[in-house]
C-alpha cells in the first residue's frame, strides 16, 4: 500500500490535444486530506481532477506519489462512455437493431466488489433497470450507473467531478452520507461548481482560474475561505436580453388555444410504464416548473410536446394548433419551441463556432446547413457579449468546457424568442456565477410576454420569479 | 425468372449503367407533397425499415408496417420495434390492399418471396419501392404492369438516417424508376418526395437506375469494401506473427487500423491518407500499392465480368437454393483464423502510429480503392457510382471491424455481400502469395524507423502527382465539395 505517500504535483504543466493547458501547478495532497476544487467554468477544474486519474499530456514538471487504483467520475467520462454505445450503435450497416450493453454489464465491466454493488443499486433505486440498455436511461439514471462504477471499483483515490448533479433528492441525501463515511478510508479529490453543497468532510479547498491553480485554502482558514466563497459568488450588474429576428415571423398562433393540450397522455414501454393518462394544459404565456425524481418520466414527458418521442402519435396530444399525427411535420412544431437540455447537448457533437451554434436555433437544427442573415449574426453576436465569449465566437464548440458549452445552448435556445421555452435543468454543469447568470435570464424572459417557460430542475433554491404553475410527476411504477 | 439486365440490348445497358446524376436542392422544392396523404406501407422492421419510417412519419407522411403472420403472432423483434414507437402493425391482408405505396425494406433473399406475396394483394396503380435492385436486375422480377417501382437507397446505416433527421439534416441518397414499371410517369414525383421525407434531399441525392445501382454495388462490397479488408487483415496479420511482433499488438493494429486509416480516406481521398505517412513510407506505400494493382487487376475484373454476365448472382442463387452451405461454411473458417481468434492486446496505439505502422494497410486500401474504382468505370459505370460505391463506403466498413473484427463486419453486411466477400478472399489470398514473401515488419508492424526521412525531390512530385491525378481523387473532391457545400455553415 501506498497510502502512507503524498501525492505531489510539482511545477507540472499539462496539455488537453492542444485545446487547454494547465500551467505549472504545484500540489500537495497529504494522507487523510479531502480537496474540493472549485472555480469558473472553463477554468480547468475538471482538468486538474483528471490529470489526477491519468488524463492529459505532461509538458513539463512532475506527478508522484499517485495510488494505483484511481476512480474519476465526470462529465466528460460519461459522455465517452454513451459516446463508445452509440458507436457500437452505428454498426448496423445493413440490417441490424444493436440493443446496447444492458447496465449489469456496464457495472460489472470494472466492479471489484459485487456485495458493495448490489447494495448501491438498491440505495440509489437503479434495481429496475439492470436489464436495460446504458444508453436509454436519462441522465439522472447514467450518472447512478457511473458513480456506481467507481465507487465498486475499490479505489484508493476517489475522484468525483459534480457528483451530486442531476441526482434526485432522496439519493443524493444518501449519497452524501454514504461519502462521509468513505471519507474515513478513501481519500477523495471532488469537484463542485456549486460551492455551498460541498461535504463537511473536505478539508482543503483549491482555486482554479485560467489553467492556473491560484489558491489553496485550508477549512479552519476562516477569512481565507469568506473571501473565495465571495470570489465565487461574483454577480453580473446589468443584464439586457437581445431583440428577437423581426423578419423571422413565425405563423401566427391563435391567441386564445393553449399551447399545448395533452389529453390522457400515457408513455408505455413491453415492461414499463412510465406515467398514464397525464392531462397538462399550458396557455400562452403561463410558466410552469415541472419536477420528479429520476425516471419518473419529465423528460419522456416533454419530448412528448417536442415531437421526439415516438409515442406522440399514439396519444392524444395538441401543439400549437396541430393536432399531432394528422400530417404535421416535426420542423412545424419545433419552430415554436426552444429546447436545452443535457441529452441535447450530448447530441450537439459538433466543430460548429459558437456563433453558428447560437444561429442554429433560429433552424432549431443540430450544426447549420442554412445560410444565416447578417441581423441573425449580430443577435448571435450580442448573446454571446452577454456570455462574455465575444473574442471566441469563432472557436469550435466541442472544445469547450461543459459549463461554457451549457451557457451557449441556452443562448441557441432563447436566440428566436419562442413561444416556449423549455429548459431541462438548464444549471447542471454550471458554477454559481453562470447559474445567476442564467437564472436572472430565465427570469427576464419570463416577465416578457410573448414566451411561456417551461422549466424542470432538482435544485428547490433554483425557484424563478414569475414560474407560478408546479407539475410534479410521481415516482417510478414498479 | 430471367436475369433482366441480360435481356437487355447493349446500348441499352450502357445507357442504364451510365445514370447516375447528382440533384440540386431546388429540384426537391415540391417537399413531400407527392406522398401527402397517401397510405405508406412498409414491410420489414430491421434498422433501415424502422428509422425511414420514423422520418419519413416525423415529415408528416402516413406510415404503418406489415409484418408476415407469425413475427406479429410471436411478438418477435421487428413487431417490438414498429409498435413501441407506436405505429399501426398489420397483417399482409389488412394493411396491403389500401397502401399507395409499399416499402420493401426486407434482405434481398427474401425478395422473391416476398415480392409474390405481396403482389396480388397490391391494389391497381399502387407503387412498390425497394431499397436495393437485385431482385429486379438479377432475379429479373417481373412486377405488374400497373404496379409504378421505384428505389430509395440512403447510403448509410438505418441508424444514422434517423439520427442526421433529427439534427435537421440527412444522408446521401440514391433514386431510381425503373422504366419498365412507371405507367403513370409519377416514378420520379415519388422518389423525390420519399427522398425528401427522409431527409436525404439536405444531404445530396443521386439519380440513378436500378441496373447501375446494383452492378456497382455488388462490385464495391465484394472487392475493396469487404473482400480487400478480410484478406488484408489475414496476411497482415500472419505475417507480423512471421516476423516476431506481439500477436496482440497485431491484432489491435489491423482491428483499429483500417478504421483510423480510412477515416482520412473519408476526409480528403487517398491524397489525404497517403498524406498522412512520412515521405518516405508515402513512396514505399505507393510502390507496394503499384505492385499489388498489377497481381489483382484480373481479379477485380473477373469479379466485375462475373457481375455483369450474371454468373455471380447465379453462383450466389444456387447457393440460396443449397440452404446457404457455402456461405455457412465460410463463415465458419473464417471464425478459425489466426488473426480472428487472436485478442486485440491492451496496447496504446497513438493515430499516428496507426499509419507509421501500417504503410502495408494504406497500400491495400489506395490498391483496393482504385482498383474497383477503374475496374467499375472501364464497364461502363459512370465515376459517381463507382466512387460511392468503393472510395466513400470504405470506412463505414472499416468501422464494422474496429468493434468486432471480421465477424461483426460479416455479420452486419448483407448475405450478398458476405458472400462475395468470401469469393474474392479465396482468390486473392493465394493470388498475393508470392509478393508477400516479400514483406518484411518495416512495412507492417514496426514501421520504417529511419532517422533520415529525406527523400528525392524529383520522385516525390512524381508520385504526388500520380496520386493526386488518379480520375477517383477528381469525383472525389468534386463529390465531397458538394457534401461540403450543403453541410458548410454558410
Amino acid at each position: 500500500m501506498t497510502d502512507k505517500d503524498a501525492i505531489c504535483l510539482e511545477a507540472l504543466s499539462v496539455d488537453f490535444d492542444g485545446r487547454f493547458q494547465l500551467n505549472d501547478i504545484s500540489w500537495t495532497i497529504q494522507p487523510g486530506e479531502h480537496w474540493l476544487i472549485t472555480g469558473a467554468n472553463g477554468s480547468g477544474k475538471s482538468a486538474l481532477a483528471a490529470v489526477l486519474a491519468g488524463a492529459g499530456e505532461p509538458l513539463s514538471g512532475s506527478l508522484s506519489g499517485l495510488p494505483a487504483r484511481v476512480a474519476l467520475v465526470s462529465y466528460e467520462v460519461q459522455a465517452e462512455l454513451i459516446e463508445a454505445e452509440r458507436r457500437k450503435d452505428d454498426a448496423d450497416i445493413i440490417d441490424v437493431i444493436a440493443e446496447g450493453t444492458p447496465v449489469a454489464e456496464i457495472i460489472d465491466e470494472v466492479c471489484k466488489d459485487h456485495t458493495l454493488a448490489q447494495t448501491l443499486i438498491d440505495k440509489l433505486g437503479i434495481r429496475s433497470l439492470m436489464d436495460r440498455a446504458f444508453r436509454k436511461l436519462s441522465t439522472g439514471e447514467t450518472r447512478k450507473v457511473m458513480l456506481i462504477r467507481a465507487l465498486t471499483s475499490r479505489p484508493e483515490l476517489l475522484i468525483l467531478d459534480e457528483p451530486f448533479d442531476g441526482l434526485d433528492l432522496d439519493s443524493l441525501v444518501w449519497l452524501q452520507a454514504y461519502l462521509k463515511d468513505l471519507a474515513q478510508t478513501v481519500p477523495m479529490v471532488i469537484v463542485l461548481n456549486r460551492f455551498d453543497e460541498h461535504p463537511d468532510f473536505i478539508t482543503h479547498f483549491a482555486y482554479v482560474n485560467d489553467g492556473h491553480l491560484l489558491q489553496q485554502v485550508e477549512r479552519k482558514d476562516e477569512p481565507a475561505l469568506a473571501e473565495l466563497h465571495q470570489l465565487l459568488h461574483l454577480k453580473t450588474s446589468k443584464l439586457k436580453v437581445p431583440a428577437a429576428d423581426p423578419a423571422a415571423q413565425l405563423p401566427p398562433l391563435n391567441p386564445s388555444d393553449p399551447l399545448v393540450r395533452l389529453n390522457g397522455v400515457t408513455i408505455r414501454y413491453e415492461d414499463n410504464t412510465v406515467f398514464e393518462k397525464l392531462n397538462w394544459t399550458i396557455e400562452a404565456n403561463q410558466h410552469w416548473q415541472l419536477s420528479g425524481p429520476n425516471g419518473s418520466g419529465k423528460t419522456g414527458l416533454l419530448s412528448l410536446i417536442t415531437g421526439d418521442h415516438p409515442q406522440c402519435y399514439v396519444n392524444d396530444i395538441t401543439v400549437f394548433g396541430f393536432k399531432r399525427g394528422t400530417g404535421e411535420s416535426i420542423w412545424q412544431i419545433k419552430q415554436y419551441i426552444g429546447y436545452v437540455s443535457t441529452a441535447l447537448q450530448w447530441e450537439y457533437r459538433v466543430g460548429t463556432g459558437l456563433r453558428n451554434v447560437i444561429i442554429s436555433g433560429f433552424y432549431d437544427s443540430i450544426g447549420l446547413y442554412s445560410k444565416s442573415t447578417e441581423t441573425q449574426r449580430e443577435i448571435a453576436d450580442q448573446w454571446l457579449a452577454l456570455l462574455g465569449m465575444t473574442e471566441r465566437a469563432d472557436e469550435p464548440f466541442n472544445g469547450l468546457s461543459y459549463g461554457d458549452q451549457r451557457l451557449v445552448l441556452i443562448a441557441r435556445a432563447m436566440v428566436k424568442h419562442p413561444p416556449l421555452l423549455i429548459l431541462d435543468e438548464p444549471c447542471l454543469g454550471l458554477d454559481d456565477m453562470n447559474r445567476q447568470l442564467v437564472l436572472a435570464l430565465i427570469e427576464r424572459i419570463c416577465t416578457s410576454k410573448e414566451t411561456a417557460v417551461l422549466y424542470v430542475n432538482h435544485h428547490a433554491e433554483d425557484r424563478i420569479l414569475g414560474i407560478d404553475n408546479y407539475l410534479a410527476l410521481g415516482d417510478t411504477p414498479t | 425468372m430471367a436475369n433482366y439486365f441480360n435481356t437487355l440490348p447493349l446500348r441499352q445497358q450502357l445507357a442504364e449503367l451510365a445514370k447516375c446524376r447528382f440533384m440540386h436542392l431546388d429540384e426537391f422544392t415540391d417537399g413531400v407533397e407527392a406522398l401527402k396523404g397517401k397510405k405508406m406501407v412498409v414491410i420489414g422492421c430491421g434498422a433501415q425499415g424502422l428509422n425511414q419510417g420514423l422520418n419519413l412519419r416525423d415529415s408528416g407522411l402516413d406510415v404503418s408496417y406489415t409484418l408476415r403472420d407469425e413475427a406479429i403472432a410471436q411478438k418477435r423483434q421487428s413487431w417490438k420495434n414498429a409498435t413501441e414507437n407506436g405505429f399501426t402493425v398489420g397483417t399482409y391482408e389488412e394493411l396491403l390492399p389500401m397502401a399507395d405505396v409499399v416499402l420493401n425494406l426486407t434482405p434481398d433473399k427474401q425478395h422473391t418471396g416476398v415480392v409474390n406475396t405481396i403482389m396480388p394483394l397490391m391494389k391497381k396503380g399502387a407503387c412498390l419501392s425497394y431499397s436495393h435492385g437485385f431482385n429486379i436486375v438479377e432475379e429479373g422480377m417481373q412486377i405488374r404492369d400497373d404496379i409504378t417501382v421505384i428505389m430509395v437507397a440512403p447510403k448509410c446505416p438505418g441508424s444514422e438516417v434517423r439520427a442526421e433527421y433529427v439534427r435537421g439534416f440527412g444522408v446521401p441518397t440514391l433514386i431510381a424508376v425503373h422504366e419498365d414499371n412507371d405507367p403513370k410517369g409519377e416514378g420520379l414525383a415519388l422518389a423525390k418526395a420519399y427522398a425528401v421525407g427522409t431527409g436525404g434531399h439536405k444531404a445530396g441525392v443521386l439519380m440513378s437506375s436500378f441496373i447501375a445501382e446494383v452492378k456497382s454495388d455488388l462490385m464495391g462490397e465484394q472487392t475493396i469494401l469487404c473482400g480487400m479488408l478480410q484478406t488484408g487483415s489475414l496476411l497482415c496479420f500472419d505475417k507480423m506473427i512471421e516476423e516476431g511482433i506481439d500477436p496482440g499488438y497485431a491484432s489491435k493494429l489491423i482491428q483499429y487500423g483500417w478504421e483510423t486509416t480510412t477515416e482520412a480516406l473519408k476526409y480528403g481521398g487517398v491524397t489525404n491518407m497517403m498524406d498522412r505517412l512520412s515521405n518516405p513510407a508515402k513512396i514505399r506505400a505507393f510502390d507496394l500499392a503499384e505492385q499489388m494493382k498489377d497481381i489483382m487487376r484480373p481479379l477485380y475484373q473477373k469479379h466485375q465480368d462475373d457481375i455483369m454476365n450474371g454468373t455471380f448472382s447465379k453462383t450466389m442463387m444456387a447457393d440460396w437454393a443449397n440452404d446457404d452451405a457455402e456461405l455457412l461454411g465460410w463463415r465458419a473458417e473464417t471464425a478459425e483464423t489466426a488473426y480472428e481468434k487472436t485478442q486485440a492486446g491492451d496496447v496504446d496505439i497513438s493515430e499516428q502510429e496507426y499509419f507509421d505502422n501500417g504503410i502495408l494497410m494504406v497500400a491495400m486500401v489506395k490498391a483496393g480503392v482504385e482498383l474497383a474504382f477503374e475496374t467499375m468505370t472501364a464497364a461502363g459505370i459512370i465515376a459517381d457510382s463507382a466512387y460511392y460505391e468503393s472510395l466513400h463506403e470504405t470506412p463505414l466498413i472499416a468501422n464494422t471491424i474496429a468493434r468486432k473484427k471480421l465477424y461483426e463486419m460479416n455479420a452486419t453486411i448483407s448475405d450478398t455481400a458476405e458472400y462475395g466477400c468470401y469469393l474474392y478472399n479465396h482468390a486473392c489470398v493465394p493470388l498475393l502469395g508470392d509478393f508477400m514473401k516479400g514483406i518484411k515488419s518495416d512495412v507492417i508492424g514496426k514501421g520504417l524507423g529511419l532517422n533520415d526521412t529525406g527523400v528525392d525531390n524529383a520522385r516525390l512530385i512524381e508520385v504526388n502527382e500520380a496520386i493526386r491525378n488518379h480520375p477517383v481523387e477528381k469525383i472525389g473532391a468534386e463529390l465531397r465539395g458538394y457534401m461540403a457545400d450543403m453541410k458548410r455553415i454558410v
